[in-house]
């Protein structure tokens, strides 16, 4: 029986785990890393490289490599205009359409660049699978997460990626309701529950009432424009700010600088001051060190930590709670490791927030469990989440009419009565809306449709219905029948921020055009990973306290300057993409070596038989 | 809103053909989840008699047993009618604990299940009732003044002394209308149990009149909250 498995697709960072004999577990690559950064590369002839290598490429060849995909899923051009700027690579498209990512020579729709991601995570839980002997690895049935305040279309996005991934997207829940989920397990957390999910681009809060195995959400509310992302930003427009640099014809300087403000962000969050500092700084000779102070820190930060602040208030409200009513604060996503986040939460709760369970993990767990139960029918636990948002059409003088409020449990329905203006008119036209606001425009476009095939009857006698359906993914259908004469209508509802069927399926068939150089990313990631252990294990034997005492006995100091400069010529071509020249001085380090690696093998042998304990002398060979 | 449809009491079954009765969810003899077709009301959904005092965690109780019996997680390996009919069923299911776990929304809700809905949507919410005109017409002139005071650069606990000021009698009519309408309420379900026909419908078109009325309060209270909280239409 083929795999299912639960994905937690991250802005920053993305997992994938499944349950085996009950217990959840997070799946990691073949150096035993979880977390795959949400991050694609186009090499030359478009290879596609993902995760890691192309978080490396990120700083060679920035133009090139897409990072925050997830901030542009279900979005058009003119959602991102402020931000675009700060990222390196190309983005385009019209207003009031769906956003193109420039990756290499391709142009790339956010539901495509993520099905990389998705397909990386699909592969690497197919290998894990075939490593351990399952006899059937193949994974293609998966429950992804999205934040819980993800509208129609970001969600509908979600659910094109998995498809032009060969994933059969059983569910799309939610990031805090599955971090609940795997919270639950234990059956020690139980009552009023309110989740703070902080991640690399979005944040979400979301209230549950976890009762007899029955995760009801209360109430959600959140930003999906707020992260670590934001913070990272600040830090780098501080810094450009005082360097005077221009982004725009620095692109690399600008990445360099990100990578030092993250570092020194995850520093901040330990001690009370730490430095940004860029080694080599693309434009200076010199490196570039800044100090800065957890207090200097969180006066930058403050108000974007605030922000978070509106939404937990809002979702409390919804709930009908005050903050004293709620039992357990659970803290999710990687911003939530910045100290001042906790305090703030546990200022606004009057409680402190807890992360007992990995907050990197919890939600990849809570989707593998969410797939389980899908899969098995198993009943002991169920999930009832909410809409996010209100969902109306567009009525006479642009004005919205409500049709399902926001915080209703799903799946959701509600319908709606139209006629006709003229005599023998035969089509409506209708306008869907996501949003809280009493005017249209300022509410989410969800898409148009044309409601055709009225009978041909005197104005106002037509009565059609309309039903509105949020299935349990959060998603939309629309269903119309006209109710004197019976007759179902068709609707094909236009996405203005989405992708038809037809697109998908076309993607699909060029991802499959595709699949070679696919082949060749995953070939340079095996190299580079050969050659990453052999580096490692040769760099840990010349740190070795008695690494000296054993080169003078066995090794000529020739043998050891070819050693010392084979290594430093794989460090440097570990610095490129070029799988031939990794392989090459991976060989050549392997050769280099051979002697090496016997004459410690004997030199352990013959410390053992020298009588020391076994255990000593396999703590050193470890 | 649906008509009256408390007359249906049999629902057929797509899977076996046999009749079902119109409250339950399940086929009696086949099993399978029946399609919502012909149904009640919220209230025997629930299996809940039709009075307006219910228990609202016996309510929340039967909202997740119901819930575990046909949430559409149970049918995703079923076929294309029995996972249309859980998600229709639990649809329908949430719409129902939603109007019925709030008084005021399952008030409204059995007003209009017994044919005594506000005969147009406008009459409560945009006519003033005319036992509040004068009420109305004082808080329209306080808020005006209000404003001004606001436009000529008033200080700002000033105008929120002011506003609390306008908000008070109106908060304490609320008040009075929902006391009013608990009585009628309770007064209500002891006419239902006793089958007191001809007086409960003196009940439900008293409660009728006082819910327009309450209603009307409300959005006025909701009115001078947004004048005391700044700019809410900002809210998203």
């Amino acid at each position: 029986m083929s795999k299912v498995v639960g994905i937690d697709l991250g802005t920053t960072n993305s997992l994938v785990a499944t349950v085996r004999e009950g217990v959840p577990l997070v799946l990691a690559d073949e150096s035993g890393d979880a977390l795959l950064p949400s991050i694609v590369s186009a090499g030359d002839h478009d290879t596609i490289y993902v995760g890691r290598e192309a978080q490396r490429r990120l700083l060679t060849d920035p133009t090139r490599t897409v990072y925050s995909v997830k901030r542009f899923m279900g979005r058009g051009i003119e959602d991102v205009a402020g931000e675009s700027r700060w990222f390196p690579f190309t983005i385009s498209g019209e207003t009031g359409g769906v956003v193109h990512i420039h990756l290499g020579e391709r142009e790339l729709t956010p539901p495509e660049v993520s099905g990389f991601i998705l397909r990386e995570l699909r592969r690497r839980a197919e290998t894990t699978f075939a490593r351990e002997g399952d006899v059937d690895p193949e994974v293609d049935r998966a429950v992804i997460t999205v934040p819980a305040y993800f509208n129609d279309a970001q969600r509908t996005a979600t659910r094109d990626a998995g498809r032009l991934a060969g994933l059969d997207v059983l569910r799309i829940i939610n990031e805090p309701t599955a971090a609940c989920l795997a919270y639950g397990l234990d059956k020690s957390h139980q009552g009023v529950i309110a989740v703070y999910d902080f991640g690399g681009g979005t944040f979400d809060i979301s209230i549950l009432k976890v009762e007899d195995g029955v995760f009801q959400v209360l109430s959600t509310n959140g930003d999906t424009h707020l992260g670590g992302d934001d913070i990272d930003r600040l830090l780098v427009e501080q810094i450009v700010a005082e360097l005077g640099l221009d982004p725009a014809t620095w692109g690399h300087a600008v990445q360099a600088i990100r990578r030092a403000v993250i570092q020194a962000k995850w520093d901040l969050s330990e001690f009370d001051q730490a430095d940004i500092l860029v080694y080599r700084m693309p434009g200076r000779a010199e490196p570039y060190r800044r100090h800065i102070t957890r207090v200097e820190f969180e006066t930058l930060i403050a108000p974007i930590v605030e922000r978070t602040m509106q939404p937990c208030r809002r979702a409390l409200e919804d709930a009908g709670l005050r903050p004293d009513q709620v039992d357990e604060v659970v803290l999710v996503g990687g911003s939530t490791r910045i100290p001042m986040v906790r305090r703030e939460v546990e200022l606004l709760f009057g409680k402190a927030p807890h992360s007992d369970l990995n907050p990197d993990e919890v939600v990849a767990i809570g989707a593998a469990v969410q797939a389980d139960i899908l899969v098995t029918g198993r009943r002991e636990m169920l999930l009832l989440d909410v809409t996010p948002l209100s969902l109306g059409i567009e009525t006479m003088g642009g004005i919205v009419s409500k049709i399902i409020l926001r915080n209703s449990t799903i799946p959701a329905g509600g319908s709606e009565m139209f006629t006709t203006f003229v005599d023998s008119q035969t089509a409506v036209d209708i306008h869907i809306l996501q949003g809280e606001r009493e005017m249209a425009a300022d509410n989410r476009s969800l898409g148009r449709f044309k409601l055709r095939g009225i009978p041909p009857m005197p104005a106002g006698l037509p009565r059609v219905q309309v039903r509105f359906q949020i299935d349990a993914n959060g998603i939309l259908s629309v269903h119309a029948r006209e109710l004197r004469t019976n007759v179902e209508q068709a609707i094909e509802v236009k996405p203005s921020y989405g992708l038809t069927d037809e697109e998908v399926e076309r993607m699909l068939i060029e991802s499959f055009e595709h699949a070679q150089e696919d082949v060749e990313a995953r070939m340079l990631i095996e190299v580079r990973n050969e050659a990453e252990t052999i580096m490692q294990a040769t760099e840990k034997t010349l740190r070795r306290q008695d690494f000296d005492e054993i080169a003078a006995a066995r090794l000529s100091p020739a043998e050891i300057a070819s050693i010392r400069s084979a290594l430093a010529d794989l460090v440097s071509a570990m610095s490129v993409s070029d799988r031939n020249l990794l392989q090459a001085k991976s060989q050549a380090l392997n050769d280099a070596t051979r002697h090496l690696a016997e004459v410690m093998m004997n030199w352990t042998i013959q410390a053992a038989l020298a009588g020391r304990t076994a255990d000593e002398v396999a703590s050193e060979g470890r | 809103m649906q008509p009256d449809t408390s007359a249906v009491t049999i629902q057929p079954c797509k899977h076996c053909g046999s009749q079902a009765p119109v409250d339950v969810h399940f086929c009696p003899r086949c099993d399978r989840i029946l399609t919502l077709g012909r149904h009640g009301d919220y209230f025997t959904f629930f299996g809940l008699p039709r009075r307006l005092q219910v228990d609202v965690p016996d309510l929340e109780q039967r909202f997740r047993a119901l819930s575990r019996q046909f949430h559409p997680d149970y049918f995703y390996n079923a076929n294309s009618t029995e996972r249309l009919a859980s998600l229709e069923r639990s649809s329908y299911l949430n719409d129902g604990f939603r109007t019925l776990r709030e008084p005021v929304e399952r008030l409204e809700y059995l007003l209009k299940l017994e044919g005594f809905a506000p005969k147009e949507a406008h009459e409560a919410t945009s006519q003033v009732p005319p036992e509040l005109l004068e009420e109305v017409f004082e808080l329209n002139e306080q808020l005006e003044a209000i404003q001004q005071m606001r436009a000529g650069g008033a200080a700002e606990a000033e105008v929120a002394a002011k506003l609390e000021a306008a908000r008070q009698p109106i908060q304490a009519n609320l008040d009075v209308h929902e006391r009013r309408l608990n009585t009628l309420m309770t007064q209500h379900d002891a006419q239902w149990e006793r089958g007191d026909v001809a007086d409960r419908r003196v009940t439900l078109e008293a409660m009728r009149a006082l819910l327009v009325e309450r209603t009307y309060l409300a959005n006025l209270l909701a009115t001078v909250r947004r004048e005391l909280g700044g700019d809410q239409a900002a809210r998203v």
